[in-house]
């Protein structure tokens, strides 16, 4: 049903935008509203469940439930589901604005040579983007699996750098939908974010720690073209800021001590 | 008696020679202090319609048969348009007119074989060669926006891309100015620096922000008969009459101005603006209403900004902290047009410092036009003066507030002349128990939090001034309409009219109506900029009050027998000393359907007297030294602005000059690429306003003493205040906090943490190393 002109509708707080941009182009809109699972589970939680509803799920493990909750405001969150938030496409202003960017299939990333202040520390050679998701990073922490229409994967798969061959960060055929996140119970778990203000505002950078009983998993929000996961705190070293970027390895050294402490490594 | 004088005319900051006819005010001021209605909080009187959504803003005019105008733009900084093909743009479905540069529109119409009512026509506003990315280039009209939108995408436009100049510095040094550089000396500023026990340099920056009202610059034009109406969101009707009238070479009473409800302009719509004239040509062009509003995107890009600054200061003072000597290279990187702002201003007006020189430079660059941005100049200006003394304070180990004291100016001393009043003093006295929380706020400091106090001082204009007219009606029902076509910009000024009518009338609030908006409907009224609205417009509707009281005292003295002199209005009545009672209604009954109309006009300046508000405002901020997170958690305010019409409205603009700083101060800034000079940051996503959670607590104050030399009110304007000494004030608190300089707004992460590095360098130098 999707694919050839045909895009999946749930929340639209993303897709409504960059349909009026004319960066997504769709002949058809599909309503995924009765189509998604949207409850939580028995560590299940649907792709159509709302930001808002996770927020305050008890069941829900604390780095998603925080993640949830700082991300965008009360009626975004009202709005944007889950699935849909794991493949929101970054806020690069060039990207956002049809420059011929890299991410668009140019040859170049405007960014890495302009105005890059919210941009890339990591993986940031071809493509400086950042991304946006705070729940993608909480998610890959807590070592959660998506079940798509197709199969099941680990929430880290679903994204990829962009390459020559295929710019698209989100490793789904145009056909594949999330219909679901299986999300394990760590130990402790928790999702520091650093922002412009203190409200609705995408990550600068966003750390997810969570514990589970053989170790401790890490993943960071707005540092890298795709949710990034870290293997431990000296992974930050291998960062490779851009000049207007430096700070941002800052922040992420505070914040992901921060959140080793917290969840008690 | 009417009276020609020739009068120095101040907005924002500048100051113009010109003749003006005043009329003399010839009424004493009310006491101070609060009176029945004047000088207790009122709500709104407009509250309820805002609220169900019933007041008509520009945005909310449907005019039957009306176009929607799509306007294309330039994506350079500096280009030429060597070829423009509207032809495919013109065949859409919906377009009923296409507007293109006027050096185009005859080529281009010669290439076009099409309908001639459908153009190309000729438009002075839209350029061949834009000056900065986001002029405007060609404009589409269409039955729906979505029609305009679609057929401009079909315009081709073949540029030739030129090299466009996007820094300040380069630009002074190339000698690409708007006007002559602004030089000022007073006293020897190499003598006083030679005087000075301790002399501290320091280079400030402030950055482009923009203002982003809610309602985007739009207009609706239509013609009716030979009579343009014009619905406009603006901060100047009777601007908007001239400009348009002068553009279409058409009497200005056949220009219709009306602007009901207006969702903010901040400075940015003190002009008809592009949007207009696109909107009347069009109409002319189609003979249908015509709409011009501009997207979000295109008024982030084309409708004035707070331009960035770049200053080089110097202070010198003895060790007990009088200044001997202050200095300012003030460059405004101004944009493609605009105007230079008064960015030196503060450091003129507001210490009484003997050695003063400065210089503003007005930078000429290939970025938007800058526009007046509520106190546009001061706020630039007084964050690097009160960064500055604070710099000196710390370094001579000076209370800063003390320091500030023993700099009062106690006359201008640019021109000797006495100020009008000034209570900064007393706004001092009661920063005071603010400031004395400095320890208390400081030891709350808990790792990696930073806790610390900062304040800065306020000066700016306000005084507003003539010609301004007022009308009021009072009619058989006993109620009084006031009557003026000025314009409530959202600030509250219908309320605060409706006050000053219903005190002199003796009337409660709810028996007077407010009439504005609309030029067809009402004498003059002068710009709602410069914090000039209150002090310009309520001493004409208080004297236009008064005329109308004085008529109805005259007709109940007659029909009642009584002498004028025992008469007085009270609580809607004429009341006599020896007990006599008698209703409004009852004595404006006796005219039938007949009124009463009391007319009135806004008095001279107090000559030779320099007419300026004062403040102090206190922060108390938390700093995250790790992350460089600021938390701004509370802001003392208090103003000396005379008398306070309406506490409650004042207060609320206090709250928003402090939150509209917040952002200036940490989070807003419209960044460029540069490579074209296009905004990147266009949408309200990607440009941080301040939201409901980064409001710190707010402490507001007034002195509220009348200006005795002021009109026949005493009050002067409060709009642009509250903006100015915040950012001076947040960026004190984080060096109380962290020992940290931050000299460039926005403090956004990378600034924060820069200034907590580079003092982490400076604890680290070796001991005599600054000395070297």
């Amino acid at each position: 049903m999707l694919g050839n002109g045909s895009v999946g509708l749930a929340g639209g707080t993303d897709l409504v935008p960059l349909l009026r941009d004319g960066i997504v182009r769709a002949d058809t809109l599909v309503d995924l509203s009765r189509g998604v699972p949207r409850g939580v589970a028995d560590g299940r939680i649907g792709a159509g469940a709302t930001l808002a509803e996770l927020e305050v799920d008890p069941q829900v493990p604390d780095a998603l439930r925080e993640a949830c909750r700082l991300a965008a405001s009360p009626q975004l969150r009202a709005m944007g589901t889950i699935g849909g938030n794991l493949r929101q496409a970054t806020r690069c202003w060039y990207w956002r604005l049809k420059y011929p960017c890299y991410l668009h299939g140019g040859d170049r990333c405007h960014a890495r040579e302009g105005e890059h202040r919210e941009h890339a520390i990591f993986g940031n050679e071809r493509c400086a983007s950042a991304h946006p998701s705070d729940v993608a990073a909480a998610l890959i922490a807590l070592r959660s699996r998506a079940r798509t229409t197709r199969r099941e994967l680990a929430v880290e798969e679903l994204y990829r750098l962009p390459t020559d061959d295929d710019r698209d960060v989100v490793a789904l055929a145009a056909d594949e939908l999330i219909v679901e996140l299986e999300v394990p119970t760590p130990r402790a778990s928790v999702y520091l974010k650093a922002m412009d203000r203190q409200r609705w505002a995408f990550p600068l950078v966003g750390v997810a720690a969570a514990r589970f009983e053989d170790g401790v998993s890490l993943a960071l929000a707005g540092v890298a073209p795709i949710p990034w996961p870290l293997a431990g705190a000296a992974d930050l070293e291998a960062a490779t800021p851009l000049p207007g970027t430096a700070y941002k390895v800052e922040i992420a050294r505070a914040l992901v001590a921060r959140a080793l402490a917290a969840v008690g490594a | 008696m009417a009276r020609l004088i020739k009068t120095e005319k101040e907005v924002e900051g500048r100051y113009t020679e010109q003749w003006v006819v005043v009329e003399e005010d010839v009424l004493d001021q009310w006491p101070a202090g609060a009176r029945r209605v004047v000088g207790r909080p009122a709500t709104r009187v407009d509250g309820l319609q805002r609220a169900r959504g019933e007041a008509r803003y520009t945005a909310d005019v449907q005019l039957p048969g009306m176009l929607h105008t799509a306007v294309l733009r330039s994506p350079h900084g500096r280009a030429r348009v060597k070829r423009l093909d509207v032809g495919r743009a013109m065949q859409a479905p919906g377009v009923r007119g296409v507007l293109t540069p006027r050096e185009l529109a005859a080529r281009d119409a010669a290439d076009w074989p099409g309908e001639p009512s459908v153009g190309p026509h000729a438009s002075e506003v839209l350029t061949c060669e834009p000056g900065y990315a986001g002029a405007p280039v060609a404009a589409v009209g269409a039955e729906t926006f979505g029609q305009a939108l679609a057929a401009l995408s079909l315009v081709r436009v073949d540029w030739e891309i030129l090299e466009p100049l996007l820094d300040g510095d380069q630009a002074v040094r190339r000698g690409s100015l708007l006007g002559e550089p602004r030089r000022y000396e007073r006293g020897d500023l190499d003598r006083g620096l030679a005087e000075a026990d301790l002399v501290v340099e320091a280079k400030y920056r402030t950055q482009v922000v923009l203002h982003n009202a809610l309602e985007t610059h739009q207009s609706v034009c239509r013609w009716e008969g030979d009579t343009l109406e014009v619905y406009t969101s603006t901060q100047w009707i009777w601007g908007v009459r001239r400009e348009v009238a002068e553009a279409l070479g058409i009497p200005a009473d056949r220009v219709r101005v009306v602007c009901e409800y207006m969702g903010g302009g901040f400075g940015a719509k003190n002009d008809a603006g592009d949007h207009t004239f696109i909107a009347a040509e069009l109409a002319r062009r189609t003979g249908r209403p015509v709409r011009c509003a501009l997207t979000r995107r295109d008024e982030n890009r084309a409708t004035g900004n707070r331009n960035a600054t770049i200053q080089r200061l110097v202070a010198g003072a003895r060790s007990d902290g009088t200044l001997t000597a202050l200095g300012g290279e003030f460059v405004n990187a101004v944009g493609y047009d605009g105007f230079s702002p008064f960015t030196s201003g503060p450091m003129q007006l507001l210490y009484g410092c003997p050695n003063v020189r400065t210089v503003d430079y007005g930078a000429q660059l290939n970025t938007p036009p800058n526009a007046a941005f509520r106190a546009p100049g001061f706020v630039e200006g007084t964050f690097g003066l009160e960064c500055l003394l604070d710099e000196l304070a710390a370094r001579l180990d000076v209370d800063p507030l003390e320091l500030r004291r023993r700099n009062h100016a106690d006359h201008d001393a640019s021109d000797e002349r006495p100020f009008s009043s000034k209570r900064l003093m007393e706004c001092y006295r009661r920063a005071e128990t603010h400031w004395a929380r400095r320890a208390e706020v400081r030891a709350r400091s808990e790792a990696p939090w930073r806790r610390g106090v900062g304040l800065a001082s306020q000066v700016w204009y306000g005084g507003g001034g003539p010609p301004s007219y007022a009308w009021v009606r009072v009619g058989p029902d006993g109620r009084a309409a006031v009557i003026t076509a000025m314009q409530d910009i959202g600030t509250g000024s219908r309320t605060a009219m409706a006050q000053i009518a219903a005190e002199e009338l003796g009337l409660p609030l709810d028996r007077v109506d407010v009439a504005l908006g609309d030029s067809a409907r009402g004498p003059y009224a002068s710009i709602s900029a410069g914090s000039s609205t209150i002090p310009s417009m309520g001493p004409a509707v208080r004297s236009a009050a008064a005329d109308a009281a004085r008529q109805i005292v005259e007709i109940a003295a007659q029909r009642y027998d009584r002498e004028e002199r025992v008469l007085s209005l009270r609580d809607g009545h004429v009341v006599s000393t020896d007990g006599g009672s008698w209703p409004l209604e009852e004595i404006a009954g006796l005219l039938g359907d007949g009124q009463i109309l009391g007319k009135g006009a806004r008095g001279p300046n107090p000559a030779g007297m320099r007419v300026l508000t004062f403040g102090v405002q206190v922060a108390e901020v938390a700093v995250d030294v790790e992350t460089g997170e600021v938390r701004v958690e509370r802001l003392a305010a208090i103003h000396d602005v005379g008398r306070v019409i309406n506490p409650l409205g004042a207060r609320s603009q206090v709250e928003g000059g402090i939150i509209q700083a917040l952002g200036h101060t940490l989070s807003e800034q419209r960044l460029l690429d540069p490579l074209t000079g296009d905004v990147l940051t266009q949408t309200l996503d990607a440009y941080k306003l301040p939201t409901i959670a980064d409001v710190p607590e707010i402490v507001v104050e007034f002195v509220d003493q009348p200006d005795t030399h002021l009109t026949n009110l005493g009050a002067k304007g409060l709009g642009e205040p509250p903006i100015v000494p915040t950012a001076a004030a947040i960026a004190n608190a984080i060096r109380n906090a962290t020992g940290a300089d931050v000299r460039s707004l926005p403090v956004s992460r990378e600034e924060m943490l820069r200034a907590l590095r580079e003092t982490r360098g400076r604890a680290e130098e070796p001991v005599g190393a600054s000395t070297a």
